[in-house]
């Protein structure tokens, strides 16, 4: 195929996947309960992982928003009555999206305006850069970084106690599962421990061999770096959805099928995730956090 | 292959799309195989982190004819707006990478010019930043002075504007 033909086929991909993300968003009014200022608040936090930069981790955070704001109204009156505030809890990966940026260019010689354009895509995600770059920081619990679980760990103690009194979801993509098992960990085992269930995790694309707290997981069949990761760690979690037979999948941002946006996008893994977190706001307001 | 606990059919549908990813991975290792992409490289007086900016507003004149031609005013006025204030963001992130304040500063500004972007694009903002920041990150200097500033950032977090006030985050 030649050049020109790639790049048509890629700009076609691209028009369909635009136009398959595409939904009404036209008004974005605020949740109702947040206009009562005595209805109970839930901190919902996105963590991001090692391929995303601010600027992504604050659009993925962006992006669960958009979809739970969508969703809201069909979900439970006991979420319904809860005002939900999204917040970002970043998890500095710029070493490695650096290190990522010179395998790729020493690997495959190609510019950085590809680099950027394919940092979520199957182009980038080939066994030799995932073994050089990505296995470390997504497989070594060693290698995650302890003042940002510390940190991580502390924000949401904060947000479960007095006065915020909030329960606290937590929805962390990729490596950002390692240190959200780990910052549960260090919620729960220092004291004064906070009301058991007051903190669930909600796992995306997760690396991880468990979720602290029973907490639920989506993981697609489609994900090449998680299917590679199992191949180094059997353990992994098994994949449990997929993201249908979605043009996303031929998108060259998203073709590795790991990109958070890309799971919130394409169903059914969209649905499913959307309906673990309302499942997980549900049991969460049945807890007193504080 | 292994499903957990998706349906039969969720199984069959997942190994139809790992063929056609595999399809799809062979398609661009055939491109790599060409050389790499045939994005030009700038000319050398435009390879500094700042570039040129003819016109003193604080963006590229590439990135300023980019977001021209494919947002043209006044039809996408509204998003090319939105997209100026994100690379007038990020040109001054990149310049004043090696500052921990200011790099703070201005990633707090990409933020709300971020807002304004999904405020105003909710259905495929994500295509729109990534097409848009790939070109101004378009040499090694400035992707490295974009996530060197990036690593100032680690020590705290920046506060989220909710959906309901994105639109209050254009300028």
């Amino acid at each position: 195929m030649t050049r020109t033909g790639m790049r048509l086929a890629w700009t076609l991909a691209w028009i369909m996947a635009a136009w398959s993300a595409d939904s009404a968003h036209a008004q974005i009014a605020p949740q109702p309960a947040c206009l009562n200022a005595a209805a109970p608040r839930t901190a919902i936090f996105f963590v991001n992982g090692v391929t995303t930069t601010l600027d992504e981790a604050r659009l993925n955070a962006g992006k669960l928003e958009l979809e739970f704001l969508n969703r809201l109204p069909t979900m439970s009156p006991a979420v319904q009555a809860n005002c939900h505030v999204f917040s970002l809890n970043y998890n500095p990966t710029a070493g490695e999206v650096n290190d990522f940026l010179e395998a790729t260019q020493q690997q495959l010689g190609i510019t950085p305006t590809s680099f950027w354009l394919e940092l979520e895509g199957l182009g980038l995600f080939t066994p030799s850069l995932i073994r050089d770059a990505l296995q470390g920081p997504m497989t070594d619990l060693n290698r995650i970084d302890t003042a940002t679980i510390e940190r991580h760990a502390a924000t949401y103690r904060e947000q479960i106690a007095s006065p915020s009194c909030r329960r606290v979801l937590v929805v962390p993509h990729s490596q950002g599962n390692l240190y959200t098992n780990a910052a549960y960990d260090l919620v729960f085992g220092q004291p004064p421990s906070p009301p058991v269930g007051a903190l669930r995790i909600v796992g995306i694309a997760t690396p991880a061999q468990t979720i602290q707290g029973n907490g639920l997981y989506r993981t697609s069949t489609t994900d090449v770096l998680i299917n590679a990761i199992r191949l180094i760690r059997p353990a992994t979690l098994l994949s449990n959805t997929n993201w249908g037979v979605s043009p996303l999948l031929l998108s060259r941002s998203y073709s590795g099928g790991h990109s958070f946006i890309g799971y919130l996008s394409a169903d059914p893994s969209r649905a499913q995730i959307l309906s673990d977190i309302e499942s997980s706001l549900t049991a969460l307001a049945a807890v007193n956090p504080c | 292959m292994t499903c957990g606990n998706a349906s039969a059919g969720g199984c069959r549908e997942g190994t139809m799309i790992v063929l056609l990813i595999g399809m799809v991975w062979l398609a661009v290792g055939l491109t790599s195989c060409g050389g790499g992409t045939s994005d030009n490289p700038p000319p050398a007086a435009q390879e500094t982190v700042a570039g040129i900016d003819a016109n003193g507003d604080g963006v590229r004149d590439d990135i300023e004819a980019y977001i021209d031609t494919i947002y043209p005013p006044p039809a996408q006025g509204d998003i090319n707006r939105a997209l100026r204030q994100f690379a007038h963001a990020a040109q001054a992130t990149m310049i004043d990478a090696s500052e921990p304040a200011p790099s703070v500063t201005h990633a707090a500004e990409r933020f709300r010019a971020l807002e304004c972007v999904m405020a105003r694009r909710p259905g495929d903002f994500h295509l729109i930043f990534v097409e848009l920041r790939a070109r101004v990150l378009n040499t090694p200097a400035r992707s490295v002075a974009y996530l060197r500033a990036d690593d100032h950032v680690r020590s705290g977090n920046l506060a989220l504007l909710p959906a309901d006030q994105w639109v209050g985050a254009c300028l």
